[in-house]
């Protein structure tokens, strides 16, 4: 921060404080030892609480028999303990979800630090107290400062004990107050020799060097300079959150730099300490060389040692360079970071200098960079960064017995050749024996390949021959020279083989992740895309797959692979739970991690939609995934989550387009309505108030014709009431039809009849072939047919245009046809005169705009009959002209004598 | 006696066949056209005194029949419209058109309309100095007006307003027009002027300020001179 720059409150921490708000509050009461007090002050300040009027439940209390705290819980609600059964018996445990339940204001559960029995929902006491502040209840807790992570190291070095129990720092760092209950050394042995002091059974051999002035002494001065640095950091928060200007500015930062050795731990609990007592923030790195393969135990120990780091609250990353001093420093200059910290082991051995030169790199280049050292016991140390780690394993017998054959082959070479003309040099014979299997078959064949060579050399070809022994010299040192050179030649062979193998393993994983991706979004819907993403996930990681979403509220499994249709119950609550939270649930996790499969959330992130999880089977060994399957399982999650979105959105889209035609389509219909019902009326009304109002003023015969125009628009609206039923009816399918026996030529000149009733003015001409016989349909619903093709052809052929209507039997089909010689219809509306709302552009001066029902209904009505409808303009056999073609399908026993 | 020759000009055959017995009826000669083509060069050729016009015609567009009578003719037109194209009327109004009837209408009304569209051009072509509306005078060049023989005070702006609603007796002014012509350009949209003047002018000069007989209220339109 420059010093010109206002002072700003710092976002991180009004955030934090905004975050605090809405959960509660946790306080917790921090002792040195056990004995000190802990639970009476808890309690002694509760039931001050209460009285104050707050509503207090003692979640779980262990008062172990002391009459003073017995005294205390008198008379506090108490939740009954949740007994589950544990190797044959039952344990009582704190119900975590009665507490839930009952939402106190505020809950009492002792021993933060106490580890629940298999089969509850967390490992650890503290994890349910996270849980219930995160339900917004209070909660007080007790702890002894031993109990803590990062102290772990510390305490186990002066008492000699190592505490199995500890909290991360992390869950001290979210207490909101934390209370010190202190008792002097001294009196607390008192109180322990009255025998006021509970200890645990198992810690009974341990009492007497525990419970020692010096011991309890200094775990006092512990607990009181955690306290204070505590005081100090709230202090700084509040001044942070209040832009005041501070001392924090300048402050340390760290950075400790994780291996896969044996230091790990101990180096990452070192910084975690330093970090504190300089109230610093600090990093935790490793740095991957690329193409250098790890072995798996050291992955191990280098993930547990990251794991560590985080529960400690340091940030944790992971670099990629091949010069490892270099690019630590660059990290560490582009942090700001203050001081490094790394391991190192004391080893035995000429390797043992190997990584000395790491920390002398550092210390050499790190300008103004403070670098600590820590050594570690090299008993504890692994192989770490030795020659041998980096070599693969063995392989096959097959490549050692190539590398045999090879070698015996370069010696029969060797010696045929040498009968017949005088070879000087044979040797280069065995180094391509050796070549050849380095390439083939890896390092150690091709080292096996050297001494082979080296021995079958020295028999056969260097005097005296037949025997392992080497008369002169210099034939002595050629001999060592080939073996040096062909152990070389062998081990970078070897290596440029693994990584070739590595590269190509690489690219075929790159290759897959960009193959799941494409085939992922190329699929259309939801079920296909999680169908596809647990068979490729399977295939990748070898382990069985389920994705769940979360459908109506609830989730169900979407897809699975092997098959799958459903999840045990620990399973379900774990993938609820992770779906809930949007945190991993499950085996090889804080939560429910006896289940058998570990779940990760589906989105949700960056303020995303959550749409479900996905589930990995676990092996039975429960171990945490390695950050390699752990990095490859995040990037495939992220994809199919995005996969899925993807296809929910488009649907969504496609609903709401969907919704939005339906709505368009309902406008048209409703103006289409209500224009054409306007005409008709205004008709109807304009005529009959005439009459009522000048009636003796109008002459007899115009007075006639008023009426009947007002009983033919009737008519007209009775046809459209007609229209729009029946389109609903065919909408709905709930055309029924009456059949009977139908004159095609009787229905044609009903057709004509009606829409010259409705004053048209056209030519009309009916003709249709001889005998021709009757149709099954339905009268009335055909007459709507037929008279909605003729009456748009007398609204859109033009006032003089000819029309006529035919009918023929063509291909055991009855074709009526209506033809005019109008304009025609425009070639880009022509497919589309059957569909509803269609309408093409009108002829001047020629009754309303139809409702472009018409033929949509004809079409409706005609297929319901069995039959089809066709349009062709121009028609055929003229310049212009519309025609129209039903085709309905005669039946077989068509009765043609009927016919009068 | 003939009362005059008007013109309906619209595509519907129906609307022809009740109107013109009915217009025959009341002694107006109908005329017919069926598209706005045939409508302007009647309009030319015949010199009809009144015009009702459909605005849904298949050659043109009403309105543009309206610009293009309003270059040259004067001619009160009167336009048959559909109660859901509000905003086609109000435009076809601004064009120059005299007043609206929507569709479906009763006979009686259109023919009322239609008188009170004639009588207001036979007003114009006088040019008397005083009008007169129901029991009130304005009499324009001395600024005084009186109802029923007894003076009213009005401010000038007032004057003005009623002055420029009187000269357009019977026909429909929209809310621009007289914005336009009373307030000028810059106000044509500050339609609450409007609203508190019309006020004020009906407390002063109609009998019954609440239901108002001289200056009729056309929803979302204007405002009509009764009387």
């Amino acid at each position: 921060m420059s010093v010109e720059e206002p002072p700003r409150a710092d976002p991180e921490a009004l955030l934090a404080a905004a975050e605090r708000e809405a959960r509660g509050q946790l306080r917790i009461f921090l002792g040195a030892a056990p004995g000190v007090g802990k639970t009476y002050a808890m309690l002694n300040a509760a039931r001050a609480a209460r009285t104050g009027g707050r509503d207090v439940v003692a979640g779980i209390i262990e008062t172990h028999g002391r009459a003073e705290t017995q005294a205390l819980v008198e008379g506090l609600e108490m939740l009954p303990r949740k007994a589950i059964a544990y190797r044959g018996r039952l344990v009582p445990e704190f119900d975590l979800e009665a507490a839930l339940a009952r939402r106190p204001s505020l809950l009492l559960v002792d021993e933060y630090a106490h580890s629940n029995v298999e089969g509850s929902r967390h490992p650890k006491r503290w994890q349910d107290v996270q849980e219930i502040l995160a339900a917004g209840i209070d909660v007080w807790t007790t702890l002894n400062i031993q109990h803590v992570e990062s102290l772990n190291d510390v305490v186990q070095r002066i008492t000699g004990v190592r505490v199995r129990e500890t909290v991360p720092d992390t869950a001290l760092q979210k207490a909101d107050e934390i209370i010190l209950v202190d008792l002097p050394s001294d009196e607390l042995i008192k109180r322990l020799a009255d025998g006021k002091v509970y200890v645990e059974d198992t810690a009974t051999r341990a009492v007497q060097s525990f419970f020692k002035p010096s011991n309890l002494t200094a775990l006092r001065e512990l607990a009181l300079r955690r306290v204070a640095a505590r005081v100090d950091s709230d202090l700084v928060e509040r001044m942070q959150g209040s832009a005041i200007e501070g001392p924090w500015a300048a402050g340390e930062r760290l950075l400790v730099c994780v291996g896969p050795d044996g230091t790990a731990e101990r180096v990452v609990r070192e910084a975690k300490r330093l970090a504190d007592l300089m109230d610093a923030s600090w990093f935790a790195v490793t740095v991957e060389r690329p193409g250098h393969v790890m072995a798996s135990r050291d992955r191990a120990r280098l993930d547990a040692g990251m794991r560590l780091a985080e529960t400690l609250g340091a940030e944790t990353r992971a670099l990629v360079a091949s010069d490892l001093p270099g690019e630590l420093l660059r990290f560490a200059r582009f942090e700001n970071v203050t001081q490094i910290i790394i391991g190192k082991a004391r080893r035995r051995g000429p390797f043992g200098s190997l990584r000395r030169s790491l920390a002398d790199a550092l210390v050499r280049a790190s300008d103004g960079i403070a670098v600590h050292v820590v050594t570690a016991e090299a008993r504890e140390a692994g192989p770490g960064m030795g020659w041998r780690s980096r070599l693969p394993p063995a392989g096959p017998i097959s490549g050692f017995l190539a590398a045999g054959l090879g070698v015996a082959g370069a010696t029969l070479i060797g010696l045929l050749l040498t009968r017949v003309v005088a070879l000087p040099n044979v040797s280069m014979l065995y180094l391509l024996a050796v070549l050849l299997p380095a390439l083939l078959h890896g390092v150690w064949p091709a080292i096996f390949a050297s001494g082979l060579s080296f021995l079958a050399y020295n028999f056969f070809f260097i005097d005296p021959v037949e025997t392992f022994t080497v008369a002169r010299p210099h034939e002595l040192l050629a001999l060592m020279v080939f073996l040096i050179v062909a152990v070389i030649i062998s081990a970078i062979a070897g290596r440029a083989r693994e990584q070739a193998r590595l590269a190509a393993r690489r690219m075929r994983s790159t290759r897959r992740l960009y193959d799941f991706t494409r085939k992922l979004s190329a699929l259309p819907d939801e079920a296909r895309v999680a169908e596809a993403a647990v068979v490729e996930l399977h295939a990748t990681l070898g382990r069985a797959s389920v994705i769940l979403l979360a459908r109506e509220g609830s989730l169900a499994i979407a897809a699975a692979w092997p098959p799958e249709d459903r999840l045990d119950t620990a399973s379900m609550t774990a993938a609820n739970w992770a779906f809930e939270r949007g945190e991993a649930a499950g085996a090889g996790t804080g939560t429910l991690p006896t289940a058998p499969w570990l779940f990760r959330p589906l989105g949700g992130t960056d303020g995303g939609r959550r749409i479900g999880v996905i589930g990995i089977e676990h092996d039975g060994a429960g171990t945490p995934l390695d950050t390699e399957i752990e990095g490859l399982l995040g990037t495939l999650v992220e994809q199919t989550a995005a996969a899925l979105l993807r296809t929910m959105l488009s649907a969504e889209v496609t609903r709401v387009r969907t919704a939005a035609e339906t709505e368009r389509v309902r406008n048209i219909l409703l103006a289409s309505i209500s224009h054409d019902f306007r005409t008709p009326l205004a008709s109807i009304l304009g005529a009959a108030t005439s009459l009522i109002d000048y009636g003796p003023n109008i002459p007899a015969e115009a007075r006639q014709d008023l009426l009947i125009q007002m009983r033919d628009e009737a008519e007209n609206l009775d046809l459209m009431v007609r229209n729009l039923l029946s389109m609903t009816r065919l909408e709905a399918g709930a055309l029924d039809l009456r059949r009977d026996w139908v004159d095609v030529v009787e229905l044609m000149n009903r057709a004509v009849a009606a829409v010259k009733k409705r004053g048209a003015t056209q030519r009309l001409v009916v003709t249709a072939a001889p005998d021709l016989p009757l149709v099954q349909a339905d009268p009335s619903l055909m007459d709507q047919a037929l008279g909605n093709v003729v009456a748009n052809a007398v609204r859109y052929a033009g006032r003089e245009a000819r029309i006529g209507l035919s009918a023929t039997v063509i291909d055991g089909q009855m074709v009526i046809a209506v033809t005019d010689d109008g304009p025609g219809i425009p070639a880009d509306t022509l497919p589309h005169v059957f569909e509803k709302f269609v309408r093409a552009p009108r002829a001047a001066g020629d009754g309303g705009d139809g409702s472009g029902l018409g033929l949509a209904i004809t079409r409706g009505i005609v297929e319901a009959h069995g039959g089809s409808v066709s349009a062709r303009s121009p028609a055929p056999g003229q310049r212009s002209g519309t025609r129209i073609a039903l085709r309905l399908p005669l039946g077989p026993e068509a009765p043609t004598e009927e016919k009068a | 006696m003939k009362a005059g020759t008007v013109l309906v000009v619209d595509d519907e055959p129906a609307i022809h066949r009740f109107m013109t017995p009915a217009l025959t009826a009341n002694g107006y000669e109908p005329l017919r056209a069926d598209t706005g083509s045939e409508a302007l060069a009647l309009v030319a050729n015949r010199r009809p005194d009144a015009v009702i016009l459909d605005l849904g015609l298949p050659d043109m567009d009403g309105k543009e029949v309206i610009r293009r009578l309003r270059e040259w003719s004067a001619v009160p037109i009167l336009i048959l419209s559909a109660r859901d194209r509000e905003v086609e009327k109000i435009e076809a109004l601004d064009l120059g058109a005299d007043d609206f009837i929507n569709k479906p209408f009763g006979m009686g009304e259109l023919m009322a309309r239609l008188r009170a569209a004639l009588r207001h051009r036979m007003q114009e072509k006088g040019e008397t100095p005083v009008l007169r509306l129901g029991t009130v005078e304005v009499d324009i060049p001395r600024h005084r007006v009186t109802r029923a023989g007894e003076e009213v005070k009005l401010t000038p702006k007032e004057f003005d307003l009623l002055a420029f609603l009187v000269r357009h007796g019977g026909k429909v002014l929209t809310h621009r027009q007289i914005l336009r012509e009373v307030w000028g350009p810059a106000h044509e949209h500050d339609t609450q002027y409007l609203r508190v003047y019309v006020g004020q002018l009906r407390a002063k000069i109609e009998d019954d300020p609440a239901s108002p007989a001289l200056i009729v209220t056309e929803p979302g339109v204007g405002y009509r001179m009764g009387g």
